[in-house]
């Protein structure tokens, strides 16, 4: 007999139920060594980082007024970077931040 | 009711195929396995078998059409054989990974090149680490009964995996034999239609192999090795389950052939095995005690009826009808898992190899006698010469 650890334990066949909007299971944004930061002044709301983040990480809020970033699924690709069609947006590294993930004993 | 009829081993497979009433089958021509979907495009065409016959288009994508189809819960065929096994390689981990239990059918054939159609194991042997079930048949009825005994284990909910069902190229799969083809009413029997929990289902939606954390990898690694661990005791129920419905016996894992006195072994795995009774029958006429073990399963690899059938002998010759260049006995690839099964073993026989049937060379009576004869020596002197043979190659 073998003793599975909890922190170790993997639905059967790595089968899980399908996520809704995020899989909890598979945090992403801790691969991270840059981050993009947006500069709400300069963001005219064009949404070609909510168009081009190809994990969904930029969604416009509720109230459309402003464009929302997940910081847990970002694995820091930059593309929305690069699409910003206004310069509203710039890299940082993580090591700039107290919550960067570089810095975590235990990501998110 | 049912009928005696004389096919070949690719034509007892496609059959057994319409027994077990595939739902998908993705065929891609190669010889001599090609012969399987030849036969099972008739019987999809005349209306015989109801099942989606898809055309990959490459043996790559034969995997992966199989892959997706048995992930929504289908029963799914396909094949391959020689290079056309060892193409679609990528895809072998994860079908087991996802405990689906897809089958494929493998009629050996050499690996190029240069490009040679005749039968040798090593196209199948690349494959069997994967956590895939895996093991050949003699003659086409065994082939037939192997793909309906490895449909029923594979697809056990305390198994979920895929399997191999092996048959030599041409030796089997183009020579006929004598096949019964049962009632479908035994096969229905013996055989239920596949219902697996984890399947896609759009009225329960699951993800099938996300991403995970490099930490719980190991996890799943164990959890697939564990479900191999449970296939000697689920084979075992399905194989006396076999006998009962269809009437016809087969030792589970070893097949031993006057064994009981013997002092020399051979130990062999597929067509060749044919041969060797033949051999042995002769040889015992002259008054040497000799027999068989026939290996029906390589995958899981079954240590202990090794141990328990070999350890009945003075001197195994191990038929390595396949190639591992370089490897321990720089041989082929049986020695390895023989010499372990017999490590623990109070009383080891003496053991030794003889690289003999490949390329699709043919195995012939003398060749087995030449094994007898080195196995004899071995006894007299305490000690085998060597750890292979080359047959055909040597002097003596």
């Amino acid at each position: 007999m073998y003793l599975i650890p909890e922190h170790k334990q993997v639905p059967f066949a790595g089968c899980t139920t399908a996520p809704v909007s995020e899989q909890r299971m598979m945090i992403t944004g801790n691969w991270r060594t840059y981050r993009p930061v947006i500069n709400r002044e300069e963001c005219n709301l064009c949404l070609s980082c909510v168009a081009y983040c190809p994990d969904a990480c930029w969604q416009l809020n509720e109230a459309g007024d402003e464009v929302v970033w997940n910081a847990e699924y970002c694995k820091g690709c930059l593309i929305c970077v690069n699409e910003c069609t206004h310069g509203a947006l710039s890299k940082a590294h993580e090591l700039d931040f107290e919550d960067g993930v570089v810095r975590l004993d235990k990501p998110f | 009711m049912a009928k005696e009829v004389m096919i070949s081993g690719c034509a007892a497979s496609a059959q057994a195929a319409k027994a077990a009433k595939v739902e998908v089958i993705c065929s891609y021509p190669i010889r001599p396995y090609t012969a399987v979907m030849m036969e099972l495009a008739k019987l999809v065409a005349n209306g015989e078998l109801d099942a989606e016959f898809i055309h990959g288009e490459g043996e790559h994508a034969q995997l992966s059409v199989v892959y997706g189809a048995s992930a929504c819960g289908a029963r799914t065929f396909t094949g391959s054989s020689g290079v056309g096994v060892t193409y679609a390689y990528e895809v072998y981990s994860p079908i087991a990974g996802a405990r689906l239990p897809v089958q494929m059918m493998i009629a050996d054939r050499t690996l190029d090149p240069p490009g040679d159609f005749g039968s040798e194991h090593t196209d199948a042997f690349c494959v069997r680490d994967m956590g895939w079930i895996m093991g050949w048949a003699e003659e086409p009825q065994e082939a037939f009964d192997n793909h309906l005994i490895n449909y029923r284990v594979g697809e056990d909910p305390r198994i979920y995996l895929p399997q191999f069902v092996c048959q030599d190229g041409y030796f089997v799969s183009h020579i006929p034999g004598k096949v019964v083809l049962p009632d479908q009413s035994q096969v229905d029997e013996f055989l239920p239609p596949l219902k697996m929990d984890h399947r896609l289902d759009p009225k329960k939606p699951i993800s099938h192999g996300p991403q995970i954390r490099p930490d719980q990898g190991d996890a799943l690694e164990l959890a697939r090795a564990m479900a191999m661990n449970e296939v000697p005791k689920v084979a075992k129920e399905a194989i006396d389950d076999f006998a009962r419905i269809f009437g016809r016996k087969y030792s589970p894992f070893v097949e031993e052939y006057m064994l009981d006195d013997a002092d020399l072994a051979i130990f062999i795995q597929g067509a060749h095995a044919a041969t060797a009774r033949a051999a042995i029958q002769k040889l015992r006429k002259q008054g040497v005690k000799i027999g068989m073990a026939k290996l029906r399963f390589v995958r899981p690899w079954p240590t202990e009826a090794v141990a328990e059938a070999l350890s009945k002998v003075k001197a195994v010759a191990v038929v390595e009808t396949q190639t591992s260049y370089g490897g321990a006995t720089r041989g082929g690839g049986l020695m390895f898992e023989v010499c372990t099964s017999l490590y623990d073993v109070p009383k080891r026989p003496l053991v030794t190899s003889f690289m003999a049937g490949l390329g699709g060379e043919v195995v012939k009576v003398e060749d087995f006698e030449y094994m007898a004869k080195h196995l004899t020596k071995a006894i007299q002197d305490g000690k085998v010469c060597k750890k292979v043979h080359w047959i055909g190659f040597e002097p003596d």
